[in-house]
This record gives structure tokens, sequence and C-alpha cells, in this order.
């Protein structure tokens, strides 16, 4: 089966900064690439380069055989890309069923009745369809964290992107979270950046590992996390949040 | 739907009280409504732009020169009553917006308003220069002598009444609409919103051109009241700090946040110079003193916070989410079972 995310020598830098070197990667539908790597290793910039909100320096990005580097981002988000914010970035005035409607209206290209159902289709699916008419802005945060998903699903991406969405949320919660991710798993490719090693390794098929923008590693889950780059690269840093 | 009945009607009582109001009201009332009225409208226009779509525009007085002006020159190429022109001015407005957006969607927040406000003071500078518009000193209205002053006031009044209705309920059809919710996605984020799929530039494109619209006809029926044009008054930037004034303490990003905030920047003026007989200065420096307070009591406006607070909505433009009418399939078996 052809790729459904191909991309090859993606390459960034701002200044001095390099945030992407050279980085190739594939990725199918069906398929989850968990993303590691220290703070400042290029895990968000890859995501940005990826729906656009970065324009990269060099390489190219493929999604379903069609280039889409030098897209802008609503061109790629209404192509298939749906992206889960790390900082979640809700429409704070409008309700809830706004919030994913917007989605589904711009991103799914959905219109009237289809917009709707679906559109409460994903908040049954993301557990918030009882607070459909609250405001964004009033949710905590494992609310905005749902939303964040729920917001990238009504699109109706072919590749979601995940950006720490489990990160600041209680034991129990990542475990709902991880429940809701695995629920689209089957007829989604996503990438998730996530630094709890256990959330990370009960979805990935892969795992990929950065540093210095630099793509060090890419295998099966436990081979990652059991190699010796990892452990080096993230020594000292790996006392908290490990399972 | 009961609330949009509900509006309606009151559109049609509004309508009703606005085409009465000549018959009962003196001509110098009937100005100060006229005066309110076509404010509201190049209020509303400017919240359309900063509020909806995120452009703070300081150089929005260009508009309504340029929607007079064609006005005056309009009506006096073709010799016709004013009013018969009057489409012309959204549509030169318009044009003009659409051309100068090209190279000023490059710059971003105040680099954008200031731009706006230079590019008001260099027409407005070509416009004292060039002769053919009447210099510095300005132009009367060609056609005023086919005018029929006795209904001038009323005339006046009903057009500026007609116009604000009829932008409210636009906007309001605009805002319920899908483009308005994307309106609104860009209004509280831009970030989220190009991430699921909305045009952030055509949005704000769209925004830019109708607000230049408004205020191009706005600005026409203004001037064509008082039968006189000239640079100074058309260009002047307390256009714009009156339309922000407006916006800021009635509430951005609302439809209400305007009409409040109209009702008190005349209310504080008649209230001021009338009864308390207090020099047009003093005035200003109410306003002035009133912008500072509500902007740190209440960042977003009066009407937000009355809203929040009180839980009263009055241009609802909220989205309900379709609640299924029927009871579950596992909730009914669990009742059976």
């Amino acid at each position: 089966m052809a790729p459904l995310l191909r991309v090859n020598g993606l390459s960034k830098r701002f200044g001095e900064i390099v945030v992407a070197d050279a980085v190739s990667f594939k990725l199918a539908r069906g398929e989850c690439l968990g993303v590691i790597g220290p703070n400042g290793a290029g895990k968000s910039s890859l995501l940005n380069l990826i729906v656009g909100l970065v324009t990269a320096d060099g390489g190219s990005i493929m999604l379903d055989g069609a280039e889409i580097t030098g897209l802008p981002p609503h061109r790629r988000a209404r192509m298939g890309l749906g992206r889960a914010f790390q900082i979640p970035q809700p429409f704070p005035h409008l309700s809830v069923y706004e919030n994913a409607l917007v989605a589904a209206s711009y991103g799914a290209g959905l219109h009237g009745e289809a917009a709707s159902s679906w559109t409460m289709e994903v908040l049954q699916r993301t557990g918030l369809e009882a607070k459909a008419d609250k405001l964004a802005g009033a949710l905590p945060l494992i609310d905005r964290k749902r939303l964040e998903f729920a917001k990238a699903l009504a699109s109706k991406p072919a590749l979601i992107l995940l950006d720490e969405i489990a990160a600041g949320l209680t034991e129990p919660e990542v475990e709902r979270l991880v429940a809701i991710i695995r629920t689209v798993k089957a007829d989604h490719a996503i990438i998730w950046i996530e630094h709890i090693p256990h959330a990370l390794r009960a979805v990935s098929d892969r795992i990929l590992v950065l540093n210095f923008g630099r793509k060090v590693l890419e295998g099966p889950p436990a081979d990652v996390m059991d190699s010796a780059v990892v452990r080096e690269i993230y020594m000292g840093l790996k006392a908290d949040g490990v399972a | 739907m009961p609330t949009r009945t509900i509006l309606a009607a009151s559109g049609l009582v509004l309508a009703a009280v606005i085409a009465g109001a000549p018959f009962v009201l003196n001509e110098g009332i009937l100005r100060l409504a006229t005066e309110c009225l076509l404010l509201l409208t190049m209020a509303q226009m400017w919240n359309l732009l900063a509020g909806y779509a995120g452009l703070v525009s300081l150089g929005h007085q260009v508009f309504i020169a340029f929607g007079a002006y064609a006005l005056f020159l309009t009506s006096g190429w073709l010799e016709v009553t004013p009013i018969w022109v009057l489409p012309v001015a959204p549509v030169v407005a318009a044009v003009v917006a659409a051309i100068i957006a090209v190279p000023l969607f490059r710059l971003r927040e105040a680099y954008f308003s200031i731009a706006m406000w230079v590019f008001a003071e260099i027409i407005g500078a070509f416009t004292m220069k060039s002769q053919a518009v009447g210099g510095t000193s300005g132009l009367p209205l060609p056609t005023s002598k086919l005018i029929d002053f006795d209904w001038f006031e009323p005339t006046m009044f009903w057009l500026a009444g007609a116009l604000t209705l009829g932008t409210i309920a636009a906007l309001y059809k605009l805002m319920i609409s899908s483009f308005g919710l994307g309106l609104m996605s860009v209004r509280d984020n831009d970030l989220a919103a190009m991430s699921v799929g909305v045009d952030v530039r055509h949005n704000r494109f769209v925004a830019f051109v109708l607000s230049a619209a408004g205020c191009g006809l706005a600005g026409a029926l203004s001037f064509m009241g008082n039968l006189y044009i000239a640079p100074l008054a058309a260009f002047d930037v307390n256009w714009s700090v009156y339309m922000m004034f407006i916006v800021i303490i009635g509430g951005i990003g609302t439809l209400e946040g305007p009409i409040l905030g109209v009702i008190i920047f005349f209310g504080l003026r008649e209230l001021m110079t009338g009864p308390l007989g207090l020099s047009g200065g003093w005035y200003l420096v109410g306003l002035g003193v009133i912008a500072v307070i509500v902007m740190m009591v209440a960042p977003r406006g009066i009407w937000p916070a009355l809203r929040d607070r009180l839980g009263i909505r009055l241009l609802d433009v909220q989205r309900t989410s379709p609640r299924p009418a029927v009871v579950l399939p596992s909730a009914s078996q669990q009742i059976a079972g």
C-alpha cells in the first residue's frame, strides 16, 4: 500500500537554530507514528512544517500522492490534515458545538444537516456531547484537550497530528484519552508527539526520535525505548512519568 | 424559530417607528437622530472589520470621504437628485478597498492600522491639492436645487434608518451563515481557524470590502445631509476615533455592542453640552475617561459584561446543538429491561 504521508528531506532553520535537518519518513493509513525527543528537538516544528504554519527551506511533503509543501495551512486542512495543538486553541466565545462545527464546515466541507449531525457524532465520540452548548472558553483542561481532538477529527482528516495532547492530565484522564485515540486509529494515520512513554507505547506502531532537528532513530516502540541512543538523550530527563 | 420571529417582529416595529418619527419629532431632534443612525452604521462596519476580522483601521475616514466625494461628483455630472446616485458611493468605496487590500494585507497588527491612517492622509492631501474636486475649500452639493427641502430632513432620517436597520439585519444574517461562523472563528483565534480549513485571508478581504462599502454609503448620506463637503471634515481621523470608541466601549465583536456604544456616545455628548453646559472639549475628556474605565473594568466592552451577568441575549447568533429528538435505543432498552 502506498503511504499516505511521505516526508522527504524536510529542512528548516531559524538563523543558527536548525529545527529540521533533512527529516524523512513515511506513514500509512491505520498507522500511528510516535515522536519523541528532548525539549527543543524540533518536534512541534515538525508538525508546524507539515500543517504549513511554517514553510520549509527544503524537502517535500506529499499527502496521498499530492505535493503540499508550499500550500497555505487552510488548504492543507481541507486536504485532510487535522491538528491538535499542544496548548489548546479553542474558539473561546463559541460553544463546544460551534467549535467542532467550524472544522466540519470548513475542514470537511459539510453543510447544513450533514455538518450538524457529523459534528454531534464527533462530540459523542470525544465525550463532549453533554457540554455541546457550553462556551469553549469555560472548559476545564481535560475538556479543552478533548475539544482539540474533536476539532481535528471533525475536519474529516486522513492524517491526525497530536501535539502532547496527554500532557498535564491525570493518569485516569490519560487513559480515557488513549481509549478515544484508539477508536479512530484504524481509519486514520496519526503522528503523536508525547512525553508519556506508556501512552505512546499503547498506540504507536513506530517511534521516531528527534534531536537537534535530526532524525536519530525510527523503529518499533519497544526497541526504540530501550535503545542506548534514547537512554543517552533522555539521561537526567527520564526520571518522571516512566511506566 | 421563535427567536427569529421575535427579531423579525422587532424589526418591523422599529421600521414603523422610523417611518412615523418625522411626523412627531422636530427638525433638530430628527437631525440628531440621523447623525446617530449614520454613526451607528459606520461603527457596525468598523466592528465587522476589527471585531470579526481582527483588523483595526485608523483610516476608515478614507472610505467615508470616497463615498461622499463620489456622490457629490457623480450627482454633478449626471445632474440628477443625489438620492438616485447613492449606490455609487458604496461601489466606489468597495473598489478602493479591494485595490488597497493588496499592499495593506501584507502588514499586520499596528502596521496595518498605521498604514491605513497614512493612506487616508495621503488621499486627503491629494484632494486638497486637486482643484477638480474643490481643493481645500471643498464642494457644495451641485444638485441641491433638485432637492425638495420640505421633505429633506425626514427623507435623510428615513434613509439613515433604513440603512441602519438594513445593516444590522444583513450583519445578523451574515453571522448566522456558515461564512459568519468562519468570521467568528477568526475573531476568536485565527491560528486555530486556519488549522481547521478557514481561509483567514479571504475572510479578512471580504470583511474589509464590505466594511468599506458600508462606510462609503453612510459617509455619502452624512455629507449629503450637510449639502457641502470639505476635505478637512471628510478626511478627519475623528471618524475612525468615534467608530473605535463606540465599538470598544459597547462591545467589540458583538452586534449589540455598537448600538449600546452609540447610545452612550450621544447620550454623554447631549448631557454634557446640554444640561451640564460644558464646552465641547470637556465632552471629549469625558469620552476618554469612560473609554479608559471600560477598558480596565470590562476589556471586551459593556455589552458582553452585561450579557454574561444578566444572561440576556438580544441578537443571538449562537448555534445550538441539535439534540436527538427520540430516546436513544440503548436508553429505551434499559427502560424495557
